[in-house]
C-alpha cells in the first residue's frame, strides 16, 4: 500500500472534498467511468456516515498492489458509538436516520471487497477495496 | 553413479524416446501423437527427454527458461495435467528398464539406484506439473479475457429500437459488462427499447433472472425501456418454479415477436409496398 | 458554495438543469427552491436534466425521489432526463430503483413525453 491521502471528516462539506479526492485517485489509476461512479458513491456514503452518526472521522484512500492487481482502497474511521448490531445495518432497507437504508450494503455491493470492525463506544472502522479489472 | 545413468540415456535415448511414444499412444484420451506431424512429435518428445535429463549431470534444478517453454508449448498442444503426469512415470519406467537391459543396473546395485532415481523424478515431476499449472491458470485467464470480448454488443435496428443478442452462461462478472454495454449504447444509439435476446443462454436461474432485471431497471433510468425476448419453453417453466417476477417486464416468447411490440411501442409498423 | 440552481419556466412547465455536483445542503435547498417555484408559478410539469452528474448517492437520490413525489403532491408531473450509464449502474448496485419515476435520455425527449403525459 501507498500514496496515503486522507480527509478528515467535521462538516458536510467535507463529504465532498473526500468524494473528489476519491474520484480523483481513482481516475488517475485508470478506472472506467462506471467504476469510478461506484467509488465516488460509496466514499460519499461512507462520508456521510462518519458525518451522521459519529460527528467526526476520517476518510482515507490509498493505492493498493496485491497479486499482480491494482486497487483502490477506502478506510472510513471514526471514534463514535459504534454499530450495536452489524449484520442488521447491513440488511437492506434498514435505517435509523430516515435515510434510503441503502447506505453499507449499496457499498458493499458496489466495492469488491467490505469488511466492518466496530466496537460500540470506541468507534468503527470500514474498509472496502476495489479492484482494477 | 549419475554420470553412468547420464550417459547410458544419452546413449540409449533413441531407443528410450521409441518405447516412451509407443507407450505414450495408448494412453487414454491420447490426441497429440495421433495429431501432430512426426517431425514436432519427435522435436517435442526429445524436448521432453532433454528436460528430464537435464539435471542428471549437473545436479541442478531444471532451468526455469527451458521448463517455462517447454509447458507453453504442451499446454497450447493440449496436454492434459495426466498426460503430462504419465510421460514422466512412462520416461522413467523405461529408463530403468533399459538400464537393466544395458547392464547398468543389476541385483547389487538396485536399491541405490531406486533412490538416485526418486531423487531425480520427484523434483521434476513437482516443478513440470506447477510450470503446468501456472501456464494452464495464464491460459485460462486469457481465454476468459477473449469470451469477455466477444460477448455482449448493442445492436441498432431500427431508428429508436436496438437489439442486445446474448450467447451463453451468464456470471457476474459478465452481467456487469453486459449491463455497461447496453447502457452506453442506448446513449449514444438513442436507442428508446432494448430488446435482449436470450435465446442463446442456456439456463436462467434466480442469479441471471437478478442481473437482467438489474439491467432492465438501470435502462428505466436512463429513459428508455427494456424488453425480454427469445423466451423458451423451458426457461418460461424455470422462470416460474424458482418464483422470479418478471412483471414489471414486456416479454415475448421470439425476437420477431418483440420487434413488433417494440415497434408498437414507437408508433410506427411496418407496412408491405404494393407495386 | 451556496450556488442556487437555476429553475427556469417554459409554458406550464419547470426545466431545472443541475449542472455541478450538489452538496447536502444546495440539494435541500434545490427541493424548497423548486417547489416554491412551482406553487407561484402553478406549473404543471417539472422536467430536472441530470446529464452533466457522474455520480448520485442514496442522500442525493432520496432528495430527488422526495422532490418528485411532493411535486405530484401538488399536481404536477416529474420526468427526469439525461441519466448517465455510470450512474443509473451505481444507482441500481445500491439498491435505488426510483420507482415510479418518469424517464428519458435527452431534454428532448423529456419535453415530449411530458407533453403527451400533460395532454393525457
Amino acid at each position: 500500500m501507498e500514496c496515503r491521502s486522507s480527509v478528515d471528516i467535521f462538516t458536510e462539506w467535507d463529504i465532498v472534498a473526500a468524494r473528489q479526492l476519491g474520484r480523483n485517485e481513482a481516475k488517475s489509476i485508470g478506472f472506467g467511468t462506471v467504476d469510478q461512479a461506484r467509488i465516488t458513491t460509496a466514499i460519499s456514503e461512507l462520508a456521510r456516515n462518519i458525518y451522521l452518526y459519529a460527528g467526526k472521522g476520517n476518510i482515507k484512500i490509498e493505492r493498493t498492489y496485491d497479486n499482480n492487481q491494482y486497487g483502490i482502497t477506502i478506510i472510513a474511521s471514526d471514534e463514535g458509538p459504534g454499530i450495536a448490531d452489524v449484520r442488521k445495518v447491513m440488511n437492506d432497507g434498514y435505517s435509523t436516520s430516515g435515510g434510503l437504508g441503502a447506505g453499507m450494503p449499496g457499498v458493499r455491493r458496489l466495492m469488491d471487497e467490505f469488511n466492518v470492525q466496530s466496537e460500540q463506544g470506541v468507534g468503527t472502522t470500514i474498509t472496502a477495496v476495489k479492484w482494477l479489472r | 553413479m549419475n554420470k553412468k545413468m547420464a550417459k547410458c540415456i544419452h546413449e540409449n535415448l533413441d531407443s528410450i524416446l521409441e518405447r516412451w511414444e509407443y507407450r505414450m499412444k495408448d494412453v487414454e484420451e491420447e490426441r497429440f501423437f495421433h495429431f501432430m506431424p512426426d517431425e514436432l512429435i519427435d522435436k517435442t518428445s526429445r524436448e521432453f527427454a532433454e528436460l528430464m535429463t537435464s539435471n542428471l549431470q549437473y545436479s541442478e534444478a531444471i532451468n526455469p527458461e527451458k521448463l517455462a517453454d517447454f509447458t507453453e508449448k504442451v499446454v497450447r498442444f493440449g496436454w492434459s495435467i495426466k498426460f503430462v503426469n504419465k510421460s514422466i512415470e512412462n520416461f522413467s519406467d523405461i529408463t530403468f528398464e533399459i538400464m537393466e537391459e544395458e547392464g547398468v543396473i543389476d541385483q547389487s546395485n538396485v536399491r541405490e539406484y531406486m533412490k538416485t532415481f526418486s531423487k531425480w523424478i520427484s523434483p521434476h515431476r513437482n516443478s513440470i506439473i506447477d510450470a503446468y499449472a501456472v501456464e494452464w491458470e495464464r491460459t485460462v485467464k486469457l481465454q476468459r479475457i477473449a469470451l469477455q470480448e466477444l460477448s455482449a454488443s448493442l445492436i441498432p435496428v431500427f431508428e429508436k429500437i436496438s437489439v442486445m443478442p446474448l450467447v451463453g452462461t451468464i456470471d457476474t462478472e459478465r452481467a456487469k459488462l453486459i449491463m455497461e454495454n447496453i447502457l452506453d449504447g442506448v446513449v449514444k444509439q438513442r436507442a428508446e427499447v432494448v430488446l435482449l435476446d436470450i435465446t442463446g443462454v442456456p439456463v436462467v436461474d434466480t442469479m441471471v433472472a437478478h442481473h437482467i432485471i438489474q439491467a432492465a431497471d438501470a435502462v428505466r433510468l436512463i429513459g428508455a425501456k427494456c424488453m425480454l425476448v427469445g423466451i423458451r419453453p423451458e426457461i418460461a417453466q424455470t422462470i416460474v418454479a424458482l418464483g422470479i417476477e418478471l412483471k414489471d417486464f414486456t416479454t415475448t416468447s421470439t425476437l420477431q415477436r418483440g420487434m413488433q411490440e417494440a415497434l408498437k411501442l414507437t408508433n410506427r409498423k411496418i407496412v408491405e409496398v404494393e407495386n | 458554495m451556496n450556488m442556487r440552481i437555476p429553475i427556469l419556466k417554459l409554458g406550464d412547465i419547470l426545466i431545472v438543469s443541475i449542472q455541478w455536483e450538489l452538496d447536502d445542503q444546495n440539494a435541500i435547498q434545490f427541493q424548497e427552491d423548486l417547489l416554491n417555484r412551482l406553487h407561484s408559478k402553478n406549473a404543471r410539469g417539472v422536467l430536472i436534466d441530470l446529464t452533466p452528474i457522474d455520480f448520485i448517492d442514496s442522500f442525493i437520490a432520496k432528495v430527488l425521489g422526495d422532490v418528485i413525489n411532493m411535486s405530484s403532491l401538488m399536481g404536477a408531473k416529474v420526468v427526469i432526463t439525461g441519466i448517465q450509464p455510470a450512474v443509473a449502474i451505481t444507482l441500481i448496485e445500491l439498491g435505488i430503483r426510483l420507482e415510479n419515476v418518469m424517464t428519458a435520455l435527452d431534454l428532448e425527449n423529456g419535453l415530449d413525453k411530458l407533453q403527451i403525459e400533460l395532454e393525457a
